[in-house]
Order: structure tokens, then C-alpha cells, then sequence
């Protein structure tokens, strides 16, 4: 793939959105077994799966907190899921994705609810097709409700960027590659700025009106993750009482 | 269960069942879980599956690009398996480069494509000691609910059959088909006391003294085996997991792999 | 129903000085802290329908010996912490080195928890007369959130499981639960214990297991009986022979709950009455 000649015709992305569309998103809760809590989500071409562990023992006990439990977040990306064969195991991005998405959930986790134990969230990213972090964040914290995990909110995450100099919501791959500037944001319900990232170039205004299309893609994903945890549960009740 | 230590109740009730020609969830000693094959589910690998057998999941990407052949085969093509054993699937799997177990698994999963010379390597050849086609196979697991084995077999040969090469890609020609030959298939027993059973459960694993993976292939002859666990077998309990693998490799062949 | 299905942050009431479990007070206003299901008459309180074991003082549970040390027996409790059960909460004198002859690694007891502290150290006693070990029948486990609908209103949903299944059941906080009777017996009541697990939140629950149970018998009365008597291994423990005789165990009764009603341990433990 070349970088395309224009990002934007007649008000219109390549992929056929508006500027401040969203992809076609599908959550779906509890997919796991051993998993305490489970969530896979399809966002664009994205395929993620999140667990989350515990509250459970800490290994190696030195990371232990005395009076509060202390969350994990391991992102990874599968090797057939890009384009060309990504060698397993961490490396520097994957560490830093880890770690802002960590710091973009533990806000709203009750951890002094769990004094010395650890909360274990794991992202494998099964196919990547731009925003894999915002994926994992979406995914993480369904999988974290769903694992009975006390919460203040979910937390929502959708990338904002810039591609001939208009801002977009959500980019996708190409836009991603090619475009101007890239900044994933995750936000509680209530609109708290859990994470943000940039890199590119925007003008202070662009920033502002890109952070405002942010939040609201996050809120229209915060919908479809209430609306999934919801289904999990009316599909349980529903197909025990046709059976 | 999660990463709780197994109860000694618990596993003598399992023992006692087998006595019994019984198992916890109900099968007999010769039958799978439901087993359930999808391919081409992930659109950036050239081939994929992803393998639902009981509560056990796993997804198999291959990938495949060119690359230089080792010296002592110049003119073949190169598989490479990897299998991870991810914390996601498991609270008993832990973060890390992957430890015995999961390259033994990686291992026999790659025995049995190898051995029973599924793939023609030869056709793989772009230019005789430069350049190659290099096959890798990653197997991710998700959710281990026993006999991740036979998951990750079957996995990564419906994977296989579905892959293309992606000549176009890289300048070498029009895509294809991997050049498939055969396919092979692993069933694995399980010793539990004096029983043996197919396709184990996370519990029978667990109480089970020893795993022993068949691998056969079309023609019903032996590409691969690998006994795991301590227990020792009998002449007589080899010869019979033997035969009833290779007849159940059959079956499952004929269910879920024709080409 | 006055009960609806709510997430994280979901607002509940303005009501704050009535919010209880399973809720946090933001601005003067309630919200949800789990999934599960709110109750918003008299307490506000949000029931999970999953999530770990967190153990409390008085509860009963089904504790498995993962480590025997000086004077110590670890315990998994199938929470993120461990079960300690000190030397001197065994109910008779035995020595150091002679504990593991008492309790081995991979047993289970039935214990009272009798302390947990701030920073959650737990502390298990055996010094109760209906309290044991457990060396016959099978020990099933289901999600600890669903354990106050497997035990019903006052017991309700215990008794039930009991009187038609000849076993004697006994529901572990912690979500493991102790089956005794004869073998086709014990399969009968496993699999209404996993039926009510699975349609915990189902409304009518009692009904559709009762007649789930009248169904099943129709079927299995056909069946050959296994007659097969649990081999009992009388220890030196100091206890009844069976825990059909109890008296009430001295610990504090917690606040009446809706679904965990008092009297509980006495129902599960089968009191006959």
C-alpha cells in the first residue's frame, strides 16, 4: 500500500465514513473459560481478546501492596496479526502500549478493595489493523466488569487524527500510516482523560476540537459496552427460560 | 477450575469413574469433545483457523514469506512452529519465553506436518540456495481446557489447507495454494489409573500419569508420537492407543479436513 | 421485580445513607461499583453475578490443604488469599510433626473462618464440634457469587435439594460444596446443584427446579440403583460421626441479609428440621 492521493472525497473517507464515524464495533462478553472475566472485540479491522485473573495471589510476592492490589496489564500482539510476521514475544512498543493502558484503567479500579493482591489484565491481539491500544482499553475493561471486579466506570478509548488536514475519528490503517497526526484517548464515563497520546503535528485549536471528537466517540463506545454486558446477561436468562 | 491445587476427593472420584468405564462429563473412553474448526479468521495471516474442542481454543495463524534456506536443504522451503502458552489462557501459564511444555507442544505439532511431508517442501524452492518460501506456523492459545495437543494439530493443519502463497506480494508470480500432500492428524490418550481415554480434559490431564499423541496420516500410517508424563505403558495399552488413534484420526479426517 | 441489571457507574439513588454493598457515594449520589443486580428497596445494594471469594469473619467454607508447615496448615480457599489454619485451632493436642498424619495436602475441611484482619491475613478454625474433615463423598465447586441462590431464602432451596436427593449437602461460602449419599444420589444432586448455578438469575427459580427434579425422577426411577455405602473413615477427630446433630456454632451472626437469611449453617448442615 502507497500513501493514497486524498484521504477525503466530497466530505467522505476512503473506507466510505464521515469524519467523525466511528468503525463497525462488536463486543462480545464472557468468551473465555478459565478467565475470570472475558471480552472479545472487532473494532474496524481489529480482533482483540482481553482477560482478566484475580483478584488473585501475587507472584513474585515482592510486588505485593500491603493495602491495596496492584493491576497488571500485559498487551501482546499475536505474530500472524500484521502484515508482515511479527517475532513473539514483548518488545519496546509492546511494554509502553502495556503500560499507558494499565495507567488508563487503574483510576477506576477499587483496588484498596483487595489489599495485596493482583488484578491480571492480558491483551492478545489477534489481528491489527490500526488502534490496537484503544481496542485493547474497550475490550480490558468489559473483560474487568465481567470478571465482578469493582469499578467506579468502564473506561472507553478511540483514537482521533489528521489526514488532509481535516480531523478524523477512529483511523484506520492507511490513515494511520500516512496521515498527519495520531492521538488515541480513553475517558471514563463521566469524560476523565485516563489516557492520551499524540504524535504528529496539530495546532492547539486542532487539539481541542480533535479531544472534544474523541470523548464522543468514546461515548458512543461506552453504549455498545453497557449494551454488551447487558446481552450477555438477557441471553442467559432468555435461553433458559425457552428451553 | 482455576489455579486451585486439585482436591485428593476430587481425583480419586475421576479415578473411581474410569474404573467404572465412567468420565466426569459424561463421554466415552473414545470420544471428543465437540470439536469445532473455522478457518480463514484472521485476514493478515495467509492462512488461519481457530479450533473450539470442548473448552479448549485455540487460533492458528500462518504466515508466509521468502527467506534464505538452510545450507543443508537449499532447494527446500522452511517451517517454522512456534506455540506460546499465553496467561490469558491459563492462571497456571505464566509471562515469558515459552518453557518446556509449550515447546514440546510446538514441537510435535510441528512432527507431524514435517514428518508426514504434508507440505512439498520442494515446491517452496523460488531459487535453489538463495531464496525459499519460509512457512510459519504460530499457534495461540486461549482458553486451555485440556488437550491443547490435538487443538493445536488440528489448527494448524486446517490452517494449511486454507494457505495461500503470497507470491503477488512479493514479485514472485501469481498466489497459489500451498502445495499440500497429506493430512496428518494427532489424537492423544490418557492413562488414568488403568484406563486409557481420548482427547483428556483439563482434570483427566491433571489426574492422568501419562499422555501419549499418535500422529497419523492419510494412508493410516504413523508420521509422529510423543509420550508425556512419568507413568510408564504396557506393550499391550501402546499397541491398542495406537490403533484406536489411527482410527480416530481417521474419523475426525473425514468430519472436519477433507481438502 | 424490584431488581434491575446494572454496570459500573450506573447511577442508583440519591439516597447515600442507605447505600451498602456492591455501590460507591460520588457527589452526594449512589452508583453501581459492580455488574450485577441492584436492590434499591430499604438497603441500596448491588448483588455481583460473578467474582472472586473475599472472605469474612464467620463464614463457613471448604478449605484444601496446599502446604503443611511448623504450625501452620495453608489452605486455598478459592480466594486471592490463603487460609491459615494454626496448629491450636485443630481440636485436639496433636504435635508439630504429626500434622500432616492429621491433615495432608490435597485434604479438605469443612472450617469456620474466625478472623480476617485489615490486610487480609485469614485465619480458619476447626474448633467447632460440626466442624471436620471431609474424607468421603465429592466436593463440587460453583461461582461464589451464585451461593446464596443455590441456598435459598431461609434455606429454602437447600432443603429442597436435600429432601429429594436422600444427600446431605453442605454449601461452602467460598462456593465449594460437600455432597454425601449413595453414588446415583450424589450425580441426582450434582446436577440440580449446576442447574440452579446456571439459571441463578432466573426468575421462579424454586418452581423451575422443582420441576426440574419431578421430571428427572420420572426418568431415573427406571434406572438400576448402585448400591454402594461411602466408606467412612472415623479419624481421631473429635466430632460427631455425621454432621446431622449440631448445636450453634458461638460466632457473631451477621446482619440479616435478604438472600443469606440467619440460621444458615444450621440448614446447611442438615439439622433435620
Amino acid at each position: 500500500m502507497s500513501k493514497p492521493e486524498k484521504f477525503i472525497e466530497d466530505g467522505i473517507r476512503l473506507d466510505g465514513r464521515k469524519f467523525d464515524e466511528l468503525r463497525p464495533i462488536k463486543f462480545e462478553v464472557g468468551v473465555l473459560n478459565r478467565a475470570d472475566g472475558s471480552c472479545y472485540l472487532e473494532m474496524g479491522g481489529n480482533k482483540v481478546v482481553a482477560a482478566v485473573y484475580g483478584p488473585r495471589e501475587v507472584h513474585p510476592r515482592h510486588m505485593q501492596k500491603s493495602t491495596t492490589a496492584i493491576v497488571r496489564y500485559k498487551y501482546n500482539m499475536a505474530s500472524f496479526s500484521v502484515e508482515d510476521r511479527k517475532r513473539p514475544g514483548p518488545d519496546r512498543r509492546s511494554s509502553e502500549v502495556s503500560k499507558v493502558s494499565r495507567q488508563a484503567l487503574e483510576p477506576v479500579i477499587f483496588v484498596e478493595k483487595y489489599p495485596r493482591s493482583a488484578i491480571d489484565i492480558f491483551v492478545e491481539v489477534l489481528q491489527a489493523d490500526a488502534g490496537t491500544r484503544a481496542a485493547g482499553i474497550n475490550a480490558a475493561s468489559v473483560a474487568l466488569a465481567d470478571a465482578g471486579i469493582p469499578m467506579k466506570s468502564l473506561v472507553s478509548a478511540c483514537a482521533v487524527g489528521k489526514v488532509d488536514d481535516t480531523l478524523v475519528l477512529d483511523l484506520n490503517k492507511d490513515e494511520d500510516n500516512y496521515g498527519q497526526a495520531d492521538m488515541p484517548v480513553a475517558v471514563t464515563q463521566n469524560g476523565n482523560i485516563t489516557l492520551l497520546q499524540m504524535d504528529g503535528h496539530l495546532t492547539s485549536d486542532e487539539f481541542k476540537i480533535g479531544l472534544e471528537m474523541a470523548k464522543k466517540g468514546c461515548a458512543d463506545i461506552y453504549q455498545m459496552q453497557k449494551a454488551a454486558l447487558m446481552a450477555k446477561f438477557s441471553k442467559s436468562a432468555e435461553a433458559e427460560s425457552n428451553e | 477450575m482455576s489455579n486451585e491445587i486439585m482436591s485428593e476427593l476430587r481425583k480419586d472420584y475421576i479415578y473411581n469413574l474410569a474404573i467404572k468405564e465412567e468420565r466426569v462429563d459424561g463421554r466415552g473412553f473414545k470420544d471428543y469433545r465437540e470439536l469445532v474448526i473455522e478457518t480463514g479468521i484472521i485476514n493478515k495471516a495467509e492462512g488461519s483457523a481457530r479450533v473450539r474442542l470442548g473448552k479448549t481454543e485455540v487460533v492458528v495463524g500462518v504466515k508466509i514469506q521468502p527467506g534464505t534456506p538452510f545450507p543443508d536443504t537449499p532447494d527446500k522451503g522452511v517451517i517454522i512452529t512456534s506455540l506460546e502458552l499465553i496467561p490469558l489462557a491459563s492462571p497456571e501459564f505464566e509471562s515469558g519465553p515459552p518453557r518446556e511444555d509449550a515447546i514440546e507442544l510446538a514441537r510435535v505439532v510441528d512432527r507431524g506436518i514435517r514428518e508426514s511431508g504434508s507440505i512439498d517442501l520442494s515446491k517452496l524452492c523460488v531459487e535453489a540456495g538463495e531464496k525459499v518460501w519460509m512457512v510459519f506456523i504460530d499457534v495461540h492459545v486461549l482458553d486451555d481446557g485440556g488437550n491443547i495437543m490435538d487443538a493445536a494439530s488440528l489448527g494448524a493443519i486446517a490452517a494449511l489447507l486454507t494457505a495461500k502463497l503470497p507470491a503477488e506480494r512479493y514479485g514472485l508470480g501469481t498466489d497459489a495454494d500451498l502445495p499440500m500432500r497429506d493430512v496428518p492428524v494427532a489424537v492423544t490418550a490418557a492413562l488414568i489409573g488403568g484406563a486409557i481415554v481420548l482427547d483428556p480434559s483439563i482434570e483427566e490431564e491433571a489426574v492422568a500419569g501419562t499422555r501419549m499423541t499418535v500422529i497419523s496420516n492419510q494412508e493410516g500410517a504413523l508420521s509422529g508420537m510423543q509420550k508425556s508424563g512419568t507413568a510408564p505403558l504396557t506393550t499391550e495399552q501402546m499397541n491398542y492407543i495406537v490403533d484406536i488413534a489411527i482410527e480416530k484420526a481417521k474419523e475426525i479426517r473425514e468430519k472436519f479436513l477433507e481438502i | 421485580m424490584d431488581k434491575k441489571i446494572v454496570i459500573p457507574g450506573d447511577f442508583l439513588s440519591d439516597d447515600v445513607k442507605n447505600a451498602t454493598d456492591g455501590t460507591y457515594v460520588e457527589d452526594g449520589k449512589v452508583f453501581a461499583a459492580v455488574y450485577g443486580l441492584a436492590s434499591l428497596k430499604n438497603q441500596i445494594r448491588v448483588v455481583p453475578l460473578s467474582g472472586k471469594y473475599i472472605p469474612k469473619r464467620g463464614d463457613m467454607v471448604i478449605a484444601t490443604v496446599s502446604e503443611v508447615t511448623f504450625s501452620n496448615w495453608i489452605t486455598d480457599i478459592r480466594s486471592p488469599y490463603d487460609g491459615l489454619l494454626h496448629i491450636s485451632e485443630f481440636p485436639k493436642r496433636i504435635e508439630n510433626d504429626d500434622m500432616a498424619k492429621h491433615i495432608n495436602v490435597g485434604e479438605s475441611v469443612m472450617a469456620l473462618i474466625k478472623d480476617v484482619d485489615p490486610i487480609m491475613k485469614v485465619e480458619l478454625t476447626l474448633n467447632d464440634r460440626r466442624l471436620r474433615r471431609i474424607d468421603e463423598g465429592r466436593i463440587i465447586q460453583v461461582a461464589p457469587s451464585k451461593v446464596p441462590r443455590l441456598i435459598g431464602r431461609n434455606g429454602s432451596m437447600i432443603t429442597l435439594l436435600k429432601n429429594n436427593t436422600n444427600c446431605n449437602v453442605f454449601v461452602g461460602q467460598n462456593g465449594r460444596i460437600w455432597i454425601t449419599g449413595k453414588e446415583r444420589d450424589m450425580d441426582f444432586a450434582e446436577k440440580i446443584i449446576f442447574k440452579i448455578e446456571n439459571e441463578s438469575h432466573v426468575s421462579g427459580l424454586t418452581e423451575r427446579i422443582n420441576r426440574f427434579i419431578k421430571e428427572e425422577k420420572g426418568e431415573s426411577a427406571r434406572e438400576p440403583e448402585y448400591e454402594q455405602e461411602p466408606e467412612i473413615e472415623e479419624e481421631d477427630i473429635e466430632t460427631d460421626k455425621t454432621v446431622e446433630k449440631t448445636e450453634d456454632i458461638p460466632v457473631e451472626e451477621e446482619t440479616q441479609e435478604e438472600d443469606a437469611p440467619e440460621g444458615i449453617l444450621d440448614e446447611l448442615l442438615g439439622d433435620g428440621k
